[in-house]
């Protein structure tokens, strides 16, 4: 995908201060990128604003990325993406040891605690996607009526029927690679002729190994039996294309992007570090909608530029102009401030920042939900040994899961969860393989071929399972700002308040008897251990468990059916501003046990489309 | 430089029956096939070792252009033993001398020059873009030129090594006449082969380009035309039908400093910098023989089994393409272990040796480093 050369600095904020555009949008990640490419490509002309770096897509620019990241000691999920001080981002190896009654401050978000998550959003050209996994699963047609079919949590204004067409556009977008009878088989309806752009990336050896060993096995979750099998996850990963996508077209892949053409990325080739990075761009990440959006030429890119007030008219309510500031160097304060003004705005910025914008320009709009209930999955790690060698490091990050405990009756009593299969080993839980290492060199004083040799077979048979608890919207998880704590430009920093609600816990506590269950039947020696001094650590019913962040983020300008109840409507419109749009997770009512961006890429298709009739 | 222009004759005859064919029976057709294969392998071996020899994180720009011209190659390998099954003939990648020795003569319009296994240097470079550059017989007449060699070269006439063409792309071109000559003898019955033979799209995609399915005239014609353009171009542009860049021009880049982009006229790109580390490259022996590494056996044996593992990798490939194209998804992990295993002697000088480069040369010098010797045991 060809990046347009020069298209990260063509424009200037005195120039673009100048004009008037269709639509303006904040945050060139996903949503930013499909709402800038849909109203591009209506023919109308859209600023695009983000607070990354300003430099445009290249491979060279890629590699740079890559090798950041191989040159990291501790290689987290944000690894490969400098540090900037004008726009920060939460990083896990930020988080220092928490004192009690002190807030966190060392990481970017401010965390009264006690409970400190440690969930990450990326602020560069591209957004979460540079590092996310690429799952993506359809939320289920019951996770659109919590509050409906199990009492609990709240409905969406929309139904899944509603947004199923759009589901099949962000497939389309994202490149999917997925077998639709192994959706099917867990309750997604489809039209009946529907197949994914490209078919399914097959289930790891790992995965079969599990699936083999806990055949048979149910579990008992509110009464109800149910069986536990690995089911394959469709991915945004290109493998290989299906002949009978879009009625016999087929699907082509979209390989890296660059300012020339490279022809690389076109195929997985199972590099196994999909989080923070995938070394051929074969995983789908917003540069590639973002390049095609910048070839339309009707989108311009202001780069280097934090939004930091949107202005309101008095008057009528409506958005007059959104104050930006532009550094010109991530290491130096100095910027300047201008306005940016547009006929509409659109705040794509993730669920966290979009708020934090919102409530530093003082708006917490009627309902006063800009903010709160904030969601974001509660991960539980179970990691094992198992007693053979199953091909840990094979494949993607993850290519099957058991995903039947997602829905079901229980959920009126305790939260839904997917169990992720990491072909990656216990690197997430407890820094392998690199501590392998120095626990075979420090605790078995191993060296040559002794070490080679058991180093590869205990990594070799890691086994970790990351169950993703459910979350509900709680208005007391919130983010809310503080004039005391500010970045570098001056911007207040997200202040970030979440315990993992009851109703959650009991999910945990019950994934955590699942992973002691399919060890048992694996023959797996666990080795989890949940360590009272980590600041996500969380005790239940005489149990303790660290609850690590899913940077699933949600619900903090929640869609709903009027503006006391909600922030914004079916179509992320804001209720109290006419010409604000709000898109991306933020607006989510609920977030299951289904990664975000598939859906809130939906969302966008279906807000661009009323957009675009509202313009026209 | 040679003018691209004329070549627009060559592709046009497509049709054009009445052209006279040195191909004039199905066995004959077959011949033709497979030399056309031998010579499709035939330059992955150098493309791999230039490859290969890039140091780790550099030269990306170089690392790119070579990895994808080499995917192609391989494309075009299939492509061929499509066209091959499809036409009944046998497809046999572990025929002795199937691979051939290096250095090897490979015809592009002139005999100036022979293609090494050699690391990535402007030597190297100079003889890729002599491999894959444009070429059009002036007229019909010299379409077939006397050889002056009798061994080594690839490109003669089958029947006649007497005589050989004038670059690849007119071989191609005679295989199409022969495609098109045999078509209107024998009609559809040409296409006698196993359809469950032919290897699919499902296994191959890059950027450009796709593998066809050949079971008629049509896919048989653009099979032809997808390996003539991918390699040295068509017509006067240097970006095809599907603004693909041409081998040729995606070489040059490297040696003009600059990308190519779209509406460029040849030789003269205008796209971003592409810049290349002349000195960021493992110095290794050109031509290596396992026997001259007799007296570091650890070299050796790693040597020999990288030969092993290729001759292996080649009767896979051989067995895909008699009827199980569904092996060629079990290659895919196999073309990585190449790589390892090419690396792993890539990265290990010879001890004792030493390489001394010309001023103008930028290659590093100092001890020469081992590589893959491409030596195949039935040889």
């Amino acid at each position: 995908m060809r990046f347009p050369t020069g298209a990260a600095t063509r424009t200037d904020l005195e120039t673009a201060a100048e004009r008037t555009y269709d639509a303006v949008v904040i945050g060139a990640g996903v949503s930013g990128a499909i709402m800038a490419n849909e109203l591009s490509t209506a023919g109308k002309t859209v600023l695009l604003i983000d607070a990354g770096p300003g430099e445009d897509l290249t491979v060279k620019g890629y590699e740079s990325y890559l090798e950041t990241f191989y040159r990291q000691a501790v290689k987290d999920n944000q690894s490969p993406y400098p540090r900037n001080p004008n726009a920060p981002m939460p990083r896990s190896v930020d988080i220092g040891p928490v004192a009690p009654g002190q807030p966190e401050t060392s990481g970017y978000l401010v965390q009264p605690g006690p409970y400190i998550t440690d969930t990450t959003y990326t602020r560069v050209l591209g957004g979460t996607t540079m590092h996310w996994e690429a799952k993506t699963p359809r939320f289920l047609p019951e996770d659109f009526e919590m509050n409906t079919k199990f009492g609990r949590g709240a409905d969406w204004p929309i139904d899944y029927d509603e947004l199923e067409p759009y589901y099949r556009e962000a497939e389309r977008e994202l490149g999917v690679a997925a077998d639709v009878d192994s959706q099917r088989e867990i309750g997604l309806p489809f039209p009946d002729d529907y197949v994914f752009p490209m078919h399914g990336i097959p289930l790891s050896y790992l995965d079969q190994v599990v699936d083999t060993g806990i055949d048979g096995t149910t579990v008992e979750l509110g009464g109800e039996r149910l069986p536990l099998k690995v089911r394959p996850y469709p991915q945004a990963r290109n493998g290989v294309p299906n002949p009978a996508f879009n009625d016999g077209e087929g699907y082509r892949p979209v390989g890296a992007v660059g300012t020339h053409r490279t022809d690389e990325g076109e195929r997985c080739q199972g590099n196994n570090n999909c989080v923070p990075i995938c070394p051929v761009q074969a995983k789908y990440h917003a540069g590639k909608t973002l390049a095609k959006a910048l070839q339309t030429g009707r989108v311009e890119l202001l780069t280097q530029a934090v939004a930091s007030k949107v202005h309101i008219d008095p008057a009528n309510g409506r958005v007059s102009g959104i104050e930006v500031k532009v550094y010109y160097d991530p290491d130096d304060p100095a910027h300047e401030t201008g306005m940016i003004t547009g006929h509409t705005f659109v705040l794509a910025a993730g669920a966290i920042e979009t708020a934090r914008l919102l409530l530093a320009s003082d708006l917490p709009s009627t309902s006063g939900l800009v903010g709160r209930n904030l969601m974001d999955h509660a991960y539980l790690l179970n990691w094992a040994l198992l007693p053979e060698v199953a091909g840990t490091m094979r494949g993607t990050v993850c290519t099957g899961g058991i995903v039947d405990l997602r829905g079901g009756g229980f959920r009126s009593g305790q939260a839904a969860f997917s169990v992720d299969i990491h072909n990656d080993g216990w690197g997430w839980a407890t820094g392998a393989p690199y501590t392998d290492l120095l626990h075979l060199v420090d605790d078995h004083n191993l060296f040559g071929t002794g070490l080679r040799r058991d180093l590869a077979t205990r990594i070799s048979s890691q086994l970790l399972l990351a169950f993703m608890v459910e979350v509900l919207p709680t208005e007391t998880n919130r983010v809310t700002v503080d004039p005391a704590y500010k970045d570098q430009l001056g911007n207040m920093r997200p202040v970030v308040s979440m315990t993992i609600p009851e109703y959650s816990m009991r999910g945990v506590a019950a994934a955590r008897q699942v992973s002691k269950l399919i060890f048992q039947r694996l023959g797996a020696k666990d080795f989890t251990r949940y360590d009272p001094a980590d600041p996500s650590y969380v005790e239940f019913d005489g149990e303790g468990y660290a609850i690590r962040g899913g940077n699933h983020l949600a619900g903090t300008h929640i869609m709903g059916t009027n503006k006391r109840n909600s922030v914004v409507d079916a179509n992320q419109r804001s209720w109290d501003h006419e010409n604000l749009y709000l898109v991306g997770g933020g607006s989510m009512p609920s977030i299951g046990s289904a990664n975000v961006t598939l859906t809130l890429a939906a969302l966008c298709y279906r807000t661009a489309k009323s957009m675009i009739s509202e313009l026209n | 430089m040679s003018d691209t222009s004329t070549n627009n004759d060559t592709t046009a005859k497509t049709d054009d029956t009445t052209s006279t064919t040195a191909i004039t029976t199905i066995e004959a057709l077959h011949e033709y096939l497979g030399r056309a294969m031998q010579l499709e392998h035939a330059t992955i071996p150098p493309y791999l070792t230039a490859l290969y020899s890039l140091h780790p994180q550099t030269n990306s720009a170089a690392n790119q252009v070579l990895r994808v011209v080499a995917v192609e190659e391989m494309l075009h390998l299939t492509s061929v033993a499509n066209l091959m099954n499809a036409v009944g003939g046998q497809v046999d990648l572990t025929a002795p001398g199937f691979v051939p020795e290096f250095p090897t003569y490979l015809p592009d319009g002139e005999e100036d020059f022979q293609v090494n296994l050699a690391c990535f240097s402007p030597a190297t470079l100079e003889t890729f873009l002599k491999i894959e550059r444009p070429a059009a017989a002036p007229d019909e007449a010299r379409r077939l030129m006397p050889a002056r060699r009798r061994t080594d070269i690839m490109v003669t006439a089958p029947g006649d090594p007497e005589l050989r063409y004038y670059s690849i792309g007119e071989f191609y071109a005679e295989i199409e006449r022969g495609f098109n000559y045999l078509h209107d003898r024998h009609g559809d019955q040409l296409f006698s082969g196993d359809p469950t033979h032919q290897a699919g799209p499902e296994y191959y995609y890059s950027g450009g380009g796709e593998l066809r399915r050949v079971v008629d005239i049509d896919s048989a014609r653009s099979s032809i035309e997808l390996i003539i353009g991918q390699g040295e171009g068509v017509g006067t542009g240097a970006f095809d039908a599907e603004n693909e860049l041409a081998h040729y021009y995606r070489f040059e880049q490297l040696k003009l400093g600059r990308y190519y982009q779209l509406g460029d006229e040849p030789h003269h790109p205008t796209g971003p910098d592409c810049e290349v580390d002349w000195s960021a490259v493992y110095p290794t022996q050109t031509n290596p023989r396992v026997g001259d590494l007799s007296g570091f056996p650890e070299l050796q044996e790693t040597a020999v089994s990288f030969n092993r593992f290729y001759a292996d990798f080649l009767a896979l490939l051989t067995k895909a393409f008699n009827g199980e194209p569904e092996l060629l998804i079990e290659a895919v992990p196999k073309m990585f272990e190449i790589r390892n295993k090419a690396t792993v002697l890539i990265r290990n000088p010879i001890p004792g040796s030493s390489a001394t480069h010309s001023a103008a040369d930028p290659t590093p010098d100092g001890p020469m480093h081992a590589a893959p010797t491409f030596e195949m045991e039935s040889q």
